[in-house]
């Protein structure tokens, strides 16, 4: 696979009734429901961890995260394995979806810009729009701050708590 | 080579620590001649290495501090603070040339061109007086003593053949005789003189396997040779070559044959190959003879009688009358006597060599292995770890008693490789401790004050990856002593403190934990002003009512500092904050206590292995969790409804009140609790506290993963490991619970 074709091809995938993508150069696997632990304490968006071939993957309930409900698990659920890239380092983290749909070629030019008002969906996430069909939308996510922004909450909160 | 190199700058990292290390203990024994030795010959096999390996900025600066410490050595020079505080100074600037070995940065040219004058300046002024006669200098002395106390005799200069002895360790070797038909192989006789460069031995070049070379082509005799007379036995260095060799050796093969025996000592020696004959020498003693007198040996001056040897030799050849007269033989005006030093048969020099290889063997007690290698050997036995808990499982589930054999035979197995592996990976704590000599030396000098450092415990061992994420905290603690905790000596001696401050750190095994603890008897910390400070900067209430931990809490703020003035040294806020986060980063405490005018103390506590821990897997509300087993206790069953009825979470066993603490509440647990339920008492300090959980499932040996920077506001959990069933299981920090518990009971 040559950088290119990485630059241009997405994941869809399904949260709820909408459809997302994401860039496959920060999908690294996609894995079927596994056991999940619960890890007290923590947030809602907080799934808990699974093991990913001998590592601890941290779970996050991008439902949650997107403010919908939390995901019911069913057949279709799936795990986004994603590279997070936040400042230097790069962190692997785990993206609960509803449905993978399928990997699809956008081109540059094809990506529209995303509306700024009267959308549910935290703007910032989201570096465009596609026009999959006339009736339908298809959301390109920034994966980088759709966690990152999480990770972000975290450390201030952690830093917080100090006294 | 580039792979030799940086072995080499290690080396030499480590050699300057040993130096620095040797100099502090020097400093205080300065008459001690064993001490003064072992700096000289750790700068020595520095300035050896670092010639070896081109960096010759350094061997070229080291051979200026060791001329210094030659003249010690020799009694010739008396050792003062000047020296040292050269010599240290030193060491730090051969560590910046380490960094920098060709000395790209134009910054660290001048700098070093800058020392090495100073350097070069002080080696000038010694050699001035020891030319103008003095014997023994003492630069502390007010005027240079005309006639020292202690006139070290020169020793009279040995003959020259006592040093040829000396030297015998270079066996020489007389070839056996080769079983080659006499007449059809064209023989060849050559003079093959060899100098060697002084340093020659150095590079590791040991001229006996030349010689055994050398056999190999042919017939020789080995002539050796003092080079210089002129030395006295004192002067003499054990690591340098004082021998040259003359050897007539007769051959089948070609010049060019014997140059390739040379080929890797080519520039460390002179060497010269001279054809004399166009025969074998060996077959007429009549011209070996005059060979020998014209190269300036003669019989009566051989130790040992080697006519016996050459007929020997010689006797089955002699048989062929060869009257040819050696014609061409070179005339040689050497005057230096050429003696003959012991002739030994190429089979015992085959034994010396595998002596000396068993020999190397037995000191081989330790090697050195990049330390990567080191964590890849700790993470395969995780793995393994792992991977035995997998198979543990399957033998318990299935009917093969077979398979239950094996698999407990692999669980032994694995325990032992991997307390074995831990044990590799740990190291005395001393290599840390002793960087710090030399930080409390400079830093008492340049505030003005009068401290001790005591080391206790540097035997004690800690994980590598440990050792190397305290030093700055404890650079840090020490820097805060020094600056703040310990007084002026006027001050001291008016508070009726002995004068000189002591600074101690301990370090021992409690239990599963490290503790390290550092001691000063400085002023302590003003309490009262740590708060006032805190209520000025508006962190408490000013009628906040704190306790002791409390206030000593505050100084763990970000930012916080009673320093009235900011120093280089301290009082820039960035403290200790940064200590306790680096010491809590690898899963270690910080705790200060103090009392106003005696002093204060830090006690870093730190777990003794960072990846593995024995542990008890338990169960609450269907997850798995893992509470370290070297906290835990005792365990107890307890009826659900004691717990229940339990009033503020304190409950009695065995006669004892112990307070609990209750998982199912605390993790917001839906489910309805077992009927029977466990209580763990775990221990920590003085405390002892009861965790109830659902079911002990039992012993485990958890490799412990980090739960990532998601999950980094959990602090009850510190990690979690994966179980035989690939089901992730919860560390529980038992120390954390225990400390929200107490904090808990207080508010």
């Amino acid at each position: 696979m040559n950088e290119l074709s990485a630059l241009t091809s997405y994941l869809s995938f399904k949260l709820g009734d909408e459809t997302f993508a994401a860039n496959v150069s920060k999908v690294l696997n996609i894995l079927e429901m596994t056991k999940i632990t619960k890890v007290p304490k923590a947030p809602d968006y907080m799934k808990g961890v699974i093991n990913l071939r001998g590592t601890v993957l941290p779970l996050v309930d991008t439902r949650i995260k997107f403010g919908l409900t939390a995901t019911e698990f069913t057949a279709n659920t799936c795990i986004l394995v994603l590279d997070i890239q936040i400042g230097e380092d790069s962190l692997q983290v785990g993206g609960l979806v509803d449905a993978v749909q399928e990997v699809l070629e956008i081109e540059p030019h094809q990506i529209l810009p995303a509306p700024n008002i009267g959308s549910k969906y935290h703007s910032d996430f989201i570096c465009g729009m596609y026009k999959a069909s006339e009736e339908q939308f298809i959301m390109i996510l920034d994966m980088d701050k759709v966690f990152s922004a999480e990770e972000l909450m975290t450390v201030q909160e952690t830093s917080q708590a100090i006294h | 080579m580039d792979q030799f190199k940086q072995k080499a700058i290690e080396e030499a990292y480590e050699l300057i620590a040993d130096l620095e290390a040797s100099l502090l203990v020097l400093e205080d024994n300065s008459d001690d001649k064993s001490h003064i030795s072992k700096v000289f010959r750790i700068m020595h096999t520095l300035k050896g290495n670092s010639a070896m390996f081109g960096f010759d900025y350094i061997a070229e600066y080291t051979h200026h501090i060791e001329s210094i410490y030659d003249l010690v050595r020799n009694d010739k020079l008396k050792l003062n603070k000047d020296i040292f505080d050269l010599t240290l100074n030193s060491v730090d600037h051969l560590n910046l040339l380490l960094e920098d070995v060709n000395l790209e940065v134009e910054a660290n040219k001048t700098r070093h061109q800058a020392k090495l004058s100073e350097l070069i300046s002080f080696v000038k002024k010694i050699n001035t007086l020891i030319e103008s006669g003095v014997a023994f200098i003492d630069l502390d002395a007010g005027k240079i003593p005309q006639e020292s106390v202690i006139v070290p005799e020169p020793e009279p200069i040995p003959e020259p053949i006592e040093i040829v002895e000396e030297t015998k360790s270079e066996p020489v070797i007389e070839a056996e005789l080769p079983a080659v038909e006499e007449s059809k192989v064209l023989i060849t006789t050559y003079l093959v003189s060899i100098v060697p460069h002084k340093e020659m031995l150095q590079m590791g070049t040991n001229p006996v396997f030349l010689f055994d070379d050398l056999a190999d082509l042919g017939l020789i005799d080995v002539y050796s040779e003092i080079v210089s007379d002129k030395m006295s036995f004192n002067e003499l260095n054990p690591t340098q070559c004082y021998v040259s060799w003359k050897v007539i050796l007769s051959t089948s093969h070609g010049e060019d044959a014997i140059k390739d025996v040379f080929i890797f000592v080519e520039s460390d020696c002179d060497l010269e190959i001279k054809k004399i004959s166009d025969d074998s020498i060996f077959e007429k003693q009549d011209a070996l003879n005059e060979i020998k007198k014209i190269i300036g040996f003669t019989e009566t001056k051989s130790i040992l009688d080697l006519n016996y040897t050459f007929e020997q030799i010689a006797k089955p050849v002699i048989k062929e009358e060869n009257s040819k007269v050696v014609a061409s033989t070179p005339k040689s005006t050497a005057d230096a006597p050429i003696v003959p030093v012991t002739t030994v048969e190429v089979k015992k020099v085959e034994k010396v060599a595998t002596q000396s290889t068993t020999a190397k063997d037995a000191a081989a007690t330790s090697i050195r292995v990049p330390s990567e290698r080191l964590d890849t050997l700790m993470n395969l036995v995780s793995e393994l770890v792992t991977t035995q808990a997998r198979l543990s499982m399957y033998a318990e589930t299935s009917d093969n008693t077979e398979v239950s054999a094996i698999a407990e035979n692999v669980q032994k197995l694995t325990r032992q490789l991997r307390d074995i592996a831990f044990n590799i990976c740990l190291v005395p704590i001393q290599n840390l401790l002793t960087r710090f000599q030399r930080l409390v030396r400079d830093l008492s000098a340049e505030l003005k004050k009068d401290v001790e450092l005591y080391i206790e415990g540097s035997e004690t061992e800690l994980d590598k990856s440990m050792i190397e994420s305290l030093s700055d905290p404890i650079m840090h603690i020490l820097r805060n002593s020094l600056d703040h905790g310990i007084e002026m000596p006027e001050v001291r001696e008016k508070l009726g403190k002995p004068k000189k401050a002591a600074i101690h750190i301990r370090a021992f095994y409690s239990g599963a934990n490290v503790i390290i603890q550092i001691t000063d008897d400085g002023a302590g910390i003003d309490l009262d002003k740590v708060k006032n400070k805190a209520i000025s900067k508006g962190l408490v209430a000013p009628d906040a009512i704190l306790t002791k931990k409390d206030i000593i809490e505050l100084l763990f703020l970000p930012g916080f500092s009673t320093a009235d003035k900011i120093t280089g040294v301290s009082g820039r806020g960035v403290g200790m904050d940064v200590v306790r986060r680096k010491i809590m980063d690898i899963r270690g405490e910080v705790d200060v206590d103090t009392k106003p005018g005696v002093g204060t103390s830090m006690t870093i506590r730190l777990p003794l292995t960072l990846s593995i821990i024995d542990g008890l897997l338990v169960e609450i509300d269907g997850v798995s969790y893992i509470i370290p087993l070297s906290v835990v206790d005792k365990c107890y069953a307890v009826e659900h409804s004691r717990i229940l009825s339990s009033y503020n979470n304190i409950i009695v066993l065995d006669g004892e009140q112990i307070p609990f603490y209750y998982m199912r509440e605390e993790f917001n647990s839906k489910t309805s609790a077992p009927s029977t339920e466990q209580i763990i008492v775990v221990r920590y300090e003085e405390h002892r506290i009861g965790i109830v959980i659902d079911t002990i499932i039992g012993e485990y040996q958890a490799v412990l993963k980090p739960l990532g920077k998601m999950y980094k506001k959990q602090d009850m959990i510190s990690g979690a490991s994966i179980l035989g069933d690939g089901t992730i299981a919860l560390v529980l920090d038992s120390n954390k619970i225990i400390k929200r518990f107490s904090h808990q009971e207080l508010s």
